[in-house]
């Protein structure tokens, strides 16, 4: 039983599912790609990606007005989007493990393929601390450079935040999401190799201490790697924070990927336009979850008006970056909300594709209003760069998301397109939204 | 009855429609489908629970009333909006903390979420309640069927297909023969009264 | 293949037409309700039921006589429930002086309790509501009591805000009405949102049941109805006034339905409004604790503010109503005859899961709050955190922490959380729990704010305690009705989910292809 399943279409994995004798849709060109498919596309972003990554830490090496903290910045954004989008996917793989969910098997495949690229989101995050830590006070977490003594605030803190703790957590973070990503992977591998049930209860008994797991890093990520650039800053919301926008991105790159793999003509009648409509629900739901989210912790801060706390908040509120916030309002809450809520759009699996674009644009946003407001906060007026830094935003965002989704279309084509032997296949392809 | 009722019962009561019995869900499913293939479209299925799938069987529109919802809690936000800038701003100006009064243009819109969110929830349920009643032509106590103790029983576990008489295809031999080929069995004349 | 999954029991049972004796199960399934292997869905209804065997069940509840042992628990209920609306009065005519509030703890057991019942009542619409958008059809067999449970939770909940202001004749000026001073209420105060959550809350809560209801009012009709038409003579109300019971059931349950018809053509709207009832009650249910939760959050009392009370408190609510949801249907499960075969063990287990994760996503957020307390570097907000767990009420969190967070982790063990006698201990515990949490959360963070001179501990009165002790006769008392009166479950929903209700066959997986593909048995079981 050492068969796995990224042989050729009709491979052994294949033929021996059950599903494939009584649905026609589960034979194997539809439900794979062939070697090598989109190579081109897959190399391409990753030349891009890494040209872009590099040229965006080169470019403080350079010139002068371009600064380490902001190219780390910017790099830093793309980074956390990739990881996000992993982090968000894992969850849903977890999830629907653990709720036993029939419907979701023909689209858990590319979760759970978007949640094993949770390496290169990691690398990515590595490449920005190490810098940080290499250029200290000149590098993302401005703490990184500050000596005792200097700051009150830092000083009561400095007991989580210092650099050997910050790279421990890192790595602890590191090896769970490895380990559960690879766990569901590997499970999942496990059931189109062998057939049967035992690999689905194995990855469901994984999942629920493994969700507690999650939960823990995933707060704490937000905490290290977004929040204490501003270290003056806190709020108890900010891991949920966090975790909602990953939820939403990784449900939108999951809904892009199928879209795209129905439109070259594969998983016919597999991820059928039900599919669609449930992944466009889950948009819509975490595009509200996120907005409340977002919504109450600005709403609790600004209403007390605790100096320590809103002064996050205010940095936000001028400047230029008002402009942002009201992006963000209205780019990642209200316009997704009056169109995912039309019934007619989240069965349009091309205006799903239009819709996902957008989304995962938003998340980058709101990572961006995250972490590039605090490059320049406190500096005078003079020394903040105007469009000659916009290079820097425009590569470093994109060399990490490209980079991310170059390998992501190696992985998506690697393997089967769905499970092919989860016991609960048949319910999946017969889901149907009835209301 | 403004108009002379097209068929009557041999009691000489104007004809509601005809209705047959069907014992499952399958068996009523299958009839609707080969009625709605006949091209009727005065009829109905009576079943104890919404049976899946059934209204593509039977040929129904999707309903109307999520624009109806829509519009009453989009009014519903507006309203509740509306009522707190008001009030805010013109009824009872007081200063709260230091905040502004509250406006979108002015700041301090950030109070007003809740109670929007609320208002406009509140309308959109009630609009969902009494649209769907609405639509259904609910409340409506009395009803030709209910006056057969065996349409009754389809509030338990009986399904039954009723064509009415005022469909234009309606022709009451071509009815039954059609209900009878369908599955159906105790076929009935129902009485409108 | 040698054991026979019960659905395909019922379904062959169903197509021969004929009852076989109800022997016990295939050998090695159990009853099928313990089913854990993926891609086998556990029985939702056990015993092999009928449509008919359903609706005579359940209509029975309230059409039969109840068990002897309902009358001397709604006398002790009631005698409970009076005795709270007499000290209601009592307090009301006397003054929120008979509570033991001080100057500085002048929030206590008042808003404790408003908090604990209004969390209570949110499991109804998180059943009803949240469940129905992920398609759990497990809900059907317990949404009816839930919903039910919710309205009666709110109407003690609601009992606080209006007596707790002192002069409860003006409680009016709460609600934003035309009145003689010109005066409007103050739109940016949390109480204020906290009054339209609740009141909103509790219309589309009642809204939401009653539209659940209306089909199964209307089958109780038509029974009583048919019952009228077949017999000349029934039960009647007394031998004084010889009105059938049935006659009044005709018109009550009659009036309620509204001429409901089970016509196909209405049940397609219904389902379109149900669930988007379920979509606006969802973000609904979400505001209203995350709106109490800004009572506190908004302030800058230490402990109170924190930007995670909306989730956590949210969480903290659906732990808190299903660990009441589950005190109420477990001996209901006993004490009604034939209610194990639509609340089965998997319900249960279902529901001892919820109570698991939800306990420890109210875990996550107690330590979220400890960490950002000591993160934030405010020396008063560790200072009341310190407080909490070792000051004058060490006790009350300790207690908060066992119940909610320690208690629940028994459901880790698959024998316990499938063992209604762990359940319902686990959930008292949580009843406990959740109540000490608010009282943590309200009166520990008064009694030392800000100047020691400040510091003061709070005592009960006999009169926060018989309120107290009171809304719970209440709660049981309305719930008791409610049993007496309305169809405990929802039957239409229940039917909807039976295994004979496809009608593609009984297959899930052969939906699409009942016409003309293949036929072939589900593998694995």
């Amino acid at each position: 039983m050492t068969q796995v399943a990224s042989d050729a279409a009709g491979g052994p994995g294949f033929a021996r599912s059950p599903w494939a004798a009584r649905f026609p849709a589960m034979r194997a060109e539809n439900i794979s790609l062939p070697a090598g498919a989109g190579g081109a596309l897959s190399g391409g972003l990753v030349l891009v990606g890494l040209g872009a990554s590099v040229a965006t830490l080169v470019m403080p090496m350079i010139g002068e007005a371009f600064k380490w903290k902001h190219a780390i910045a910017s790099f830093h954004v793309g980074a956390i989007t990739a990881l996000t989008m992993s982090l968000g996917a894992l969850f849903f793989c977890m999830v629907f493990h653990l709720v036993n969910a029939g419907w979701s098997v023909t689209v858990r495949r590319q979760f759970e393929n978007v949640a094993s690229l949770v390496w290169v989101g990691l690398a990515l995050v590595t490449v920005s601390v190490m810098l940080s830590v290499w250029k200290g006070g000149e590098g993302l977490w401005s703490w990184m450079g500050m000596e005792r003594g200097e700051n009150y605030l830092l000083d009561k803190k400095s007991a989580y935040l210092n650099t050997p703790f910050f790279l421990l957590r890192l790595a602890i973070y590191a090896v769970v999401w490895l380990m559960l990503a690879g766990l569901m992977n590997f499970f999942s591998r496990k059931g189109d190799a062998e057939g049967g049930t035992e690999a689905a209860a194995r990855a469901r008994l994984v999942s629920a201490p493994g969700m507690l797991a999650f939960a823990l890093t995933v707060a704490f990520a937000g905490f290290d790697w977004l929040k204490s650039i501003d270290f003056g800053f806190f709020s108890t919301m900010w891991g949920v924070y966090f975790f909602a926008g990953s939820a939403f991105v990784s449900v939108a790159t999951v809904t892009m990927i199928l879209a795209f793999l129905r439109r070259s003509g594969r998983l016919e009648g597999v991820v059928t336009v039900e599919h669609f409509h449930d992944l466009g629900k889950l948009m819509f739901a975490f595009c509200v979850f996120w907005a409340y989210i977002a919504f109450f912790q600005y709403f609790l801060i600004w209403y007390a008006n605790i100096p320590e706390e809103t002064a996050y908040y205010i940095h936000r509120k001028q400047g230029g970056w008002e402009n942002l916030t009201t992006l963000l309002m209205i780019g990642h809450f209200v316009v997704p909300f009056l169109i995912l809520i039309q019934r007619g759009v989240k069965r349009n699996p091309t205006l799903l594709i239009a819709m996902a674009f957008w989304l995962i644009f938003m998340q980058v946003m709101d990572i961006f209003w995250m972490v590039r407001p605090a490059v320049y906060a406190g500096a005078p007026a003079d020394a903040v760069p105007g469009a000659t830094a916009l290079p820097l935003d425009v590569l470093g965002i994109l060399g990490p998301v490209a980079l991310f989704f170059g390998l992501l279309i190696r992985k998506v084509v690697s393997s089967p397109l769905v499970p092919l032997h989860d016991p609960r296949m048949g319910e999946a392809l017969t889901h149907k939204n009835y209301v | 009855m403004n108009a002379p009722a097209r068929f009557v019962t041999e009691k000489g009561q104007p004809l509601y429609g005809i209705t047959a019995e069907f014992a499952t869900p399958a068996a009523v499913y299958h009839a609707a489908e080969t009625i709605r293939d006949a091209g009727y479209r005065a009829w109905d299925v009576y079943a104890p629970f919404p049976i899946h799938g059934i209204d593509e069987a039977m040929g129904i529109k999707r309903t109307k009333l999520p624009l109806i919802v829509g519009a009453a809690a989009a009014v519903g936000v507006l309203l509740g909006y509306l009522l707190q800038w008001w009030g805010s701003n013109v009824g009872y100006q007081t200063v709260v903390q230091g905040k502004p009064f509250g406006s979108v243009t002015e700041g301090g819109w950030e109070s007003f979420v809740p109670i929007t969110f609320e208002v406009g929830v509140l309308l959109g349920s009630f609009a969902t309640l009494i649209g769907m009643l609405a639509l259904n032509g609910l409340p409506r106590h009395h009803h030709p069927l209910m006056k057969k103790d065996r349409f009754l029983r389809t509030s338990d576990d009986l399904f039954m297909i009723c064509i009415e008489s005022k469909d234009e295809k309606f022709d009451p031999d071509r009815v039954k023969e059609l209900l009878k080929s369908a599955g159906g069995t105790n076929l009935d004349l129902v009485e409108d009264k | 293949m040698s054991a026979l999954h019960p659905d395909e029991s019922t379904a062959q049972r169903l197509a021969a037409g004929a009852l076989p004796p109800r022997g016990s199960p295939a050998p090695g399934t159990g009853d099928g309700t313990l089913i854990d292997t993926p891609g086998v869905r556990s029985p939702l209804v056990l015993n092999n039921r009928s449509f008919g065997e359903v609706t005579n069940i359940i209509c029975g509840y309230t059409e039969n006589p109840p068990g002897r042992w309902w009358l001397p628990v709604f006398g002790l209920t009631s005698t409970i429930a009076g005795i709270g609306t007499l000290m209601i009065l009592y307090l009301i005519i006397t003054g929120v002086g008979t509570w033991g509030l001080t100057n500085q703890v002048d929030w206590a057991w008042d808003i404790t309790n408003f908090v604990f019942w209004i969390g209570i009542g949110h499991a109804g619409t998180l059943i009803s509501a949240i469940l129905c958008l992920f398609k759990q059809k497990w809900r059907t067999a317990v949404n009816r009591a839930a919903e039910a449970m919710t309205i009666f939770a709110v109407i003690c909940a609601a009992t606080y805000p209006g007596i707790h202001v002192g002069r409860a004749w003006m409680a009016w000026f709460m609600f934003p009405l035309p009145n003689a001073n010109a005066i409007w209420p103050n739109f940016k105060s949390p109480l204020l949102w906290d009054l339209f959550a609740v009141s909103t809350y509790g219309t589309v809560s009642l809204l939401f049941w009653y539209m659940g209801m209306i089909p199964d009012l209307a089958t109780l009709r038509d029974r009583a109805d048919l019952r009228l038409r077949k017999f000349a003579s029934g039960p009647v109300l007394s031998p004084l006034l010889p009105i059938r019971i049935d006659r009044i059931r005709a018109y009550a349950y009659g009036f309620l339905s509204l001429g409901w018809r089970f016509s196909s053509r209405h049940w397609h709207r219904y389902e379109a409004a149900y669930l988007m009832l379920a979509g606006m009650s969802t973000p609904l249910v979400l505001s209203v604790h995350s709106i109490v939760s800004t009572d506190f959050a908004t302030a800058q009392l230490p402990g109170w503010h924190t930007t995670i009370f909306p989730p956590y408190f949210v969480a903290g609510a659906i732990f808190g109503g299903f660990a009441m949801v589950l005190l109420l249907l477990i001996p209901c499960r006993e004490l009604y005859p034939n209610m194990k075969d639509f609340v089965t063990l998997r319900h249960l287990e279902n529901m001892a899961k919820i109570l698991l994760v939800t306990g420890m996503m109210v875990g996550f957020a107690y330590s979220m709050e400890f960490f950002i307390a000591w993160y934030g570097a405010n020396k008063f907000e560790q200072d009341v955190f310190v407080y909490r767990a070792t000051g004058p009420y060490w006790w009350a969190y300790w207690a908060m922490i066992s119940c909610n967070v320690l208690s629940p982790q028994v459901f880790w063990i698959k024998a316990l959380r499938q063992s209604p006698l762990v359940i319902f201990i686990v959930s008292v515990f949580i009843t406990i729990g959740m109540w000490f949490e608010r009282f943590v959360i309200i009166v520990s963070s008064l009694h030392r704010a800000w100047l020691p001179g400040e510091w003061h501990m709070f005592y009960p009165t006999l009169v926060d305690i018989l309120i107290f002790v009171g809304t719970f006769g209440i709660f049981t008392t309305l719930f008791l009705l409610f049993l007496r009166v309305i169809p405990v479950f929802a039957m239409a929903e229940l039917k909807a989910v039976m295994p004979q209700a496809d009608p593609h066959g009984h297959h899930d997986d052969d939906h699409h292809h009942g016409h003309g593909e293949v036929h072939a048995p589900k593998g694995g079981h």
